[in-house]
């Protein structure tokens, strides 16, 4: 796991100065603490900062290949083992036993086909010096992230994290409204786009090649498809292939532990997890000092059963207010929730119990249906027959607090008139009209400019064209995977958290195999009409956990947020980021409206999903907007240390410098 | 029965109007700064309240005078405005 980047020009004449390589490798050395290499040559230079995890003496980076390519590499193939005997048996051997090598070898020998073969989460840059072609690939799922933008000269720069981009001082940080719109609709903003004018991020399951200033191809490598052709599945099937996921990505020469939230999904993988280990393991979970948001009692029972060693960090309001800078500053992101702030605390003190790599239960409530957004769309499908099907909307989103909370018609109404049955985004229209909520605070000019830039008109004609044939529960999974899952969940909540620490999340249920299964079981078996979730998953857990826990309703991960920040005394870099002068600076929120708010907020009467997404929201907007576009944002610094690793591709040889 | 006075209005008609104005100009007008509520002002149509603060709107009703709301009594016609509330409140104490 690993932080990487580069800069390739469209002369070859042109140099590439290694210092600002070295300014890129400290602003990404949170994700490779481990060390950092570079590689230059003419007219491209490369840098990569490891957090070593395979091959720990060996398998620094950048790695070239005796055809001379080169590839800076960030994540992990689960199965490279069996993917370097492959390539023994045609003689190519490998110096290190790293998979990133083995990725290359596997390129150089099958080119692009070797995709397909690479189960895993990955993120790299493949550089052809002759050809002058870069390519660059984002795993099935967009576990790791990439960034890219194109300088005024033509040149292609990319990095793990937007933040590289900008260190190289090739590429200017401004705000891009229709991609932060994107996050007030959907939580992030999708791919290619970022909140971050011209920066795109390579979206999932995709590849990009650059040829000598030209982009040459851009496609889709792999993406989800449901409606088989050949449904149906066993539970013994299940079984091995969840045992299977759980063995590949427990692959590490350090020790892995897991975070342990006492719902089903990672109390299985750490079932699983426990089976599959021959040490003991160690169990890392958040508790909260408000019992609204605290889930202990359910971890202690799991990881008692278990016998795992259990960590608990107990966190509160204020230790969210004090971390959140520094997580909007690694997530990129404005946010409309603060529950990526715990993450990043539980991150923290794993690394400090020297655990650096991590599985979690992510990606079970995608593929297997278990969010509350799924049981939603199947009762207003069945309103559409009988409406008293709507009485059941009381039962779902029982976390929402505040005036939501009191459930009566104008609730159930909500629901019912969110979205036209046949909108291809019917099953987001909700999420979307109360996401919103912090629209209403734009200044009248924003609004205006984003008239013409509706971000699900966007998406819905960004759909694949397949998706008509699937079914309607199908479709919102769909939705779920490339809005959800990939810019927030994985990322803002995910890579960037936990990252910021040097510690690598790894996703069991994000194995394509186990995508593909979940595709082919039939839909009762995720969801069925009395709105029983996730029944496959369930009985598997039951095998391996007491009942209590396989039956045990999810509870949504969330934290506190109006009262993170106005509990007490607000901390002083509330109010000033929610000044008129710090408004007016970032020119999105009308100064006048957040003075309201922010009114409300310290009287206590922000109590509301509403105004609670729009404080994160606009407060996210104005930190995100300091780190990274306001004064002095553009100081980096750069890397002072020495390189573990120096190629120079000018003279095609590699020296090492250790 | 209802307590009328003279001009046959019932004096805590007003006393909704007013309650309601405030929490509506409390809970959501601060976001049109320049909007003067009017009681017959159309609260959907000049967008002075999303869909989701509808429901709170609703549910502050049922609330604060202890009423049960049908769903098919969530309609324009009961909650528009103001005054459609103090009428729609007005009729529900009168049964």
């Amino acid at each position: 796991m690993c932080g990487i980047g580069g800069i390739v020009r469209p002369d070859r004449a042109a140099t590439v100065d290694v210092s600002s390589l070295r300014r890129m490798a400290s602003t990404l050395r949170h994700r490779g603490p481990d060390g950092f290499g570079l590689a230059t040559g003419p007219g491209a230079g490369f840098v990569s900062t490891r957090l070593a995890i395979f091959d720990i003496a060996g398998g620094w980076q950048p790695i070239s290949a005796e055809g001379g390519g080169l590839i800076v590499y960030n994540g992990e193939v689960y199965n490279h083992p069996e993917l370097r005997a492959d390539l023994a048996r045609d003689g190519i051997t490998t110096g290190t036993l790293t998979d990133t090598e083995v990725v290359l070898r596997l390129l150089e020998r099958d080119g692009l086909a070797a995709l397909d073969r690479l189960n895993g989460q990955f993120a790299f840059a493949w550089w052809q010096p002759r050809e002058r072609r870069l390519t660059l690939v984002r795993d099935r799922f967009g576990v790791r992230p990439l960034h890219y933008a194109f300088a005024a000269d033509g040149s292609l720069v990319f990095a793990s994290e937007a933040k590289g981009l900008f260190a190289s001082g090739e590429i200017a940080a401004e705000p891009d409204l229709v991609g932060i719109d994107d996050v007030f609709t959907l939580w992030g903003a999708r791919a290619p786009r970022s909140p971050f004018r011209n920066v795109h991020q390579l979206r999932a399951g995709s590849l990009l090649v650059w040829e000598s200033g030209r982009v040459v191809a851009e496609r889709t490598w792999w993406r989800p498809q449901y409606a088989p052709a050949d449904p149906g599945s066993s539970p013994e099937e299940l079984d091995e292939l969840m045992r299977d996921s759980v063995r590949l990505r427990l692959r590490a020469d350090v020790p892995v532990g897991t975070y342990l939230s006492g719902g089903l999904d990672s109390s299985l993988i750490t079932a699983l997890a426990q089976d599959a280990s021959e040490h003991e393991l160690r169990t890392f979970s958040v508790a909260f000092r408000d019992a609204l948001f605290d889930e202990r009692i359910h971890q202690e029972e799991v990881a008692a059963e278990l016998g795992t060693r259990h960590h608990v960090l107990e966190i509160d309001e204020a230790d969210i207010a004090g971390a959140f800078c520094d997580v909007v500053y690694h997530a990129e992101t404005p946010l409309i929730r603060t529950a990526p702030v715990p993450l990043y605390l539980l991150a923290r003190a794993t690394r400090e119990h020297g655990i650096t790599v991590i599985a979690t239960g992510e990606g079970a409530d995608e593929l297997f249906w278990g969010y509350d957004l799924f049981k939603e769309l199947v009762l207003r499908g069945q309103a559409e027959r009988d409406e008293s099907a709507l009485d059941r909307l009381n039962e779902l989103y029982p976390y929402l607090g505040g005036p939501g909370a009191r459930r009566g018609p104008a609730w159930r109404r909500f629901f019912a008139q969110a979205g036209a049955a046949d909108d291809p985004l019917f099953s987001h229209q909700t999420r979307a009209a109360a996401t919103g909520a912090v629209k209403d605070f734009y200044r009248d000019e924003v609004a205006v400019e984003l008239l013409a830039e509706d971000s699900m008109e966007r998406l819905r004609a960004d759909l694949p064209e397949s998706f008509g044939r699937w079914s309607a529960l199908e479709r919102a999974a769909y939705v779920e995977l490339r809005t959800l899952l990939e810019p927030y969940l994985l990322a803002a909540q995910g890579d960037r958290v936990a990252m910021a620490h040097g510690v690598e999340g790894r996703y069991p249920f994000l194995d394509h195999r186990v995508f593909e299964l979940s595709v082919r079981l039939p839909e009762e078996r995720k969801l069925d009409a009395e709105l029983h979730d996730k029944i496959a998953l369930r009985e598997l857990a039951a095998t391996v956990l007491p009942s209590t826990v396989a039956r045990r309703p999810k509870q949504p991960y969330r934290a506190p947020e109006v009262a993170s920040f106005f509990a007490g005394d607000s901390p002083e870099w509330v109010e000033q980021a929610l000044s008129p002068v710090a408004l007016r600076a970032t020119g999105l929120f009308d100064e006048r409206r957040v003075e309201g708010l922010v009114r409300r907020c310290r009287a206590g009467r922000a109590t509301g999903l509403r105004e609670g997404m729009a404080l994160v929201g606009i407060l996210s907007t104005q930190v995100w907007y300091e780190h990274f576009c306001g004064a002095g944002s553009g100081d980096y610094v750069a890397e002072t240390g020495e390189p573990k690793v120096f190629i120079d591709l000018d003279v095609e040889s590699a020296l090492e410098r250790v | 029965m209802t307590e009328v006075d003279a001009l046959g209005a019932d004096p805590r008609d007003q006393a909704v109007r007013d309650e309601i104005s405030e929490f509506i100009e409390e809970n959501f007008l601060y976001m049109r700064l320049d909007h003067v509520l009017q009681p017959s002002d159309d609260l959907m149509a000049l967008a002075l309240l999303d869909s989701l603060g509808f429901v709170e709107l609703v549910e502050e009703v049922q609330d604060r005078y202890g009423l049960e709301v049908q769903d098919v009594e969530i309609t324009e016609e009961n909650f528009g405005s103001v005054n459609a509330i103090v009428a729609f409140v007005g009729r529900k104490r009168a049964r």
